[in-house]
């Protein structure tokens, strides 16, 4: 036996994560990275596998995300830290370091509250090329124009 | 410890005379303890034979003690023998009911769902028994001499597996189970496992092998296994013995038969020593002793197996 069971509802979400095509990630507890999928791994230019077992310190030091001046965020001073530990779901952009530069992103994480009351995340999130706020707010109305089968105009 | 398999069939009652050797009834073990205590896994229609035994054969030793059933979820073929299990309806019974917890109702009240109308003639609260009701989260406690440890496993609905320490020997059982949906058992680590921390080093692991794999691939996401990964999983948890469980109802004797076959083929393949795996046919009775046999992982040539039918 290696390590201790994870339980049933991370093992859950990581077999979620793991099939989708959607960038995302696990966050224990304590903030340590507990998974994340090939997708994620493909943005920020890093397998899981090499940084498997990394502390809520490291990943963030590693990636993000980054303050106004660029430096890494503290996990403990995260907003979507602060608001997951309250129980709630949060959606926000951050800027992360990935493949050695800087990029945008749009991330929403989900809170998993296990019976003992201890608070995993499962984090979505979306490259938005650094597009400014209201303008990836209208690729998105673009997006969903399409997705209804209206033209873009 | 001592067993005996009163119910090994998943889903429904098939009874009939295509399913006599290996059963019909759903979900019910008896397991023994070493003070000659009595403890249920699962109360399917197999409970209803179980019970009938009880009232004949209770010893004195046994009498004195509660009747303790583990409850793994609460689907219907695991606790439809409940309203025949004739204990429920002596006044001098003493029931203890285990099972898992839900945000939704009390494990009392989900069970009085089936215990009442217009389902059954009377409601829990007619019941003559002492009959109580105690939700198990994760967690691990002690039935007389046994350690008792629940842990939700990957089913639909919340559901547990079991694991059962006593006098030196383990039991475990997950009876509904599908621990390789959304990944590869092979590929994954240990702790990413459902159950696996259950099943480790067991001297008998119950599992779930509902399906053949072709059947699996239109039942993907139902909370049952298919072989390869009851076998699999067997593998890498390493019991001494395993008895595959939850027979799917349309399997009648001659297919599992063939199957049994099959499995022992393919866990020689996997490195398995031979006798270690079979499928489980009502009224098997076993005793687990503190003798092991050898693990998958270990080369040695297969020694005698740890479970014998008592004398």
């Amino acid at each position: 036996m290696s390590a201790q069971q994870r339980p049933l509802e991370l093992i859950l979400a990581r077999n979620l994560l793991s099939n989708l095509s959607t960038p995302g990630l696990l966050v224990g507890d304590g903030g340590r990275l507990l998974f994340y999928n090939e997708a994620a791994g493909a943005i920020v230019g890093r397998s899981f596998e090499e940084v498997t077992g990394f502390s809520a310190e490291e990943w963030t030091s590693e990636f993000g995300p980054l303050d106004i001046d660029g430096h890494p965020i503290a996990y403990e001073q995260i907003q979507a830290t602060k608001i997951v530990r309250a129980h709630m779901p949060f959606h926000g952009e951050f800027s992360i370091k990935a493949h050695g530069g800087r990029r945008e992103i749009a991330l929403t994480a989900i809170p998993i509250v296990a019976p003992d009351d201890s608070t995993a995340a499962v984090v979505l999130f979306w490259l938005t090329d650094g597009e400014p706020v209201p303008a990836h707010a209208a690729h998105l109305s673009d997006r969903l124009r399409e997705v209804d089968g209206e033209a873009a105009p | 410890m001592r067993l005996k398999v009163w119910g090994a069939r998943g889903s429904i009652p098939a009874p009939g005379p295509e399913t006599m050797r290996y059963g019909g009834n759903t979900s019910c073990v008896e397991v023994t303890l070493s003070d000659n205590s009595t403890l249920i896994l699962d109360a399917g229609t197999g409970i209803r034979h179980l019970g009938m035994a009880m009232k004949q054969d209770r010893s004195e030793a046994a009498v004195a003690h509660p009747v303790n059933i583990l409850l793994t979820h609460l689907h219907m073929d695991h606790i439809q023998g409940f309203m025949f299990f004739p204990p429920m309806f002596e006044a001098g019974s003493e029931i203890v009911v285990w099972g898992p917890a839900s945000p939704e109702a009390s494990l009392r009240d989900r069970i009085a769902r089936y215990i009442s109308a217009p389902l059954a003639p009377v409601e829990v609260r007619e019941l003559p028994s002492r009959l109580t009701f105690h939700e198990t989260d994760a967690q691990e406690w002690q039935i007389g001499p046994a350690r008792i440890r629940a842990q939700a496993v990957n089913h639909r609905g919340p559901t547990l597996g079991y694991r059962i320490e006593d006098n030196g020997t383990v039991l475990c059982y997950i009876p509904d189970h599908e621990p390789g949906l959304g990944a590869p058992l092979a590929s994954i680590e240990d702790e990413w496992i459902s159950g696996f921390d259950l099943a480790h080093g067991a001297d008998l692991l119950i599992h779930d092998c509902q399906y053949t794999d072709s059947e699996y691939d239109h039942h993907l996401g139902w909370g049952h296994s298919p072989v390869s990964d009851a076998l699999e999983f067997a593998r890498r948890t390493g019991p001494a013995r395993v008895l595959l469980f939850h027979h799917d109802p349309l399997h009648s004797d001659d297919f599992l038969d063939r199957l049994d076959t099959e499995l022992a083929e393919r866990w020689a393949q996997l490195g398995g020593p031979a006798g270690c795996v079979s499928l489980a046919t009502e009224r098997l009775e076993l005793e687990l002793t503190r003798d092991r046999v050898q693990r998958p992982a270990e080369a040695a040539p297969p020694p005698a197996p740890p479970l014998r039918s008592p004398a």
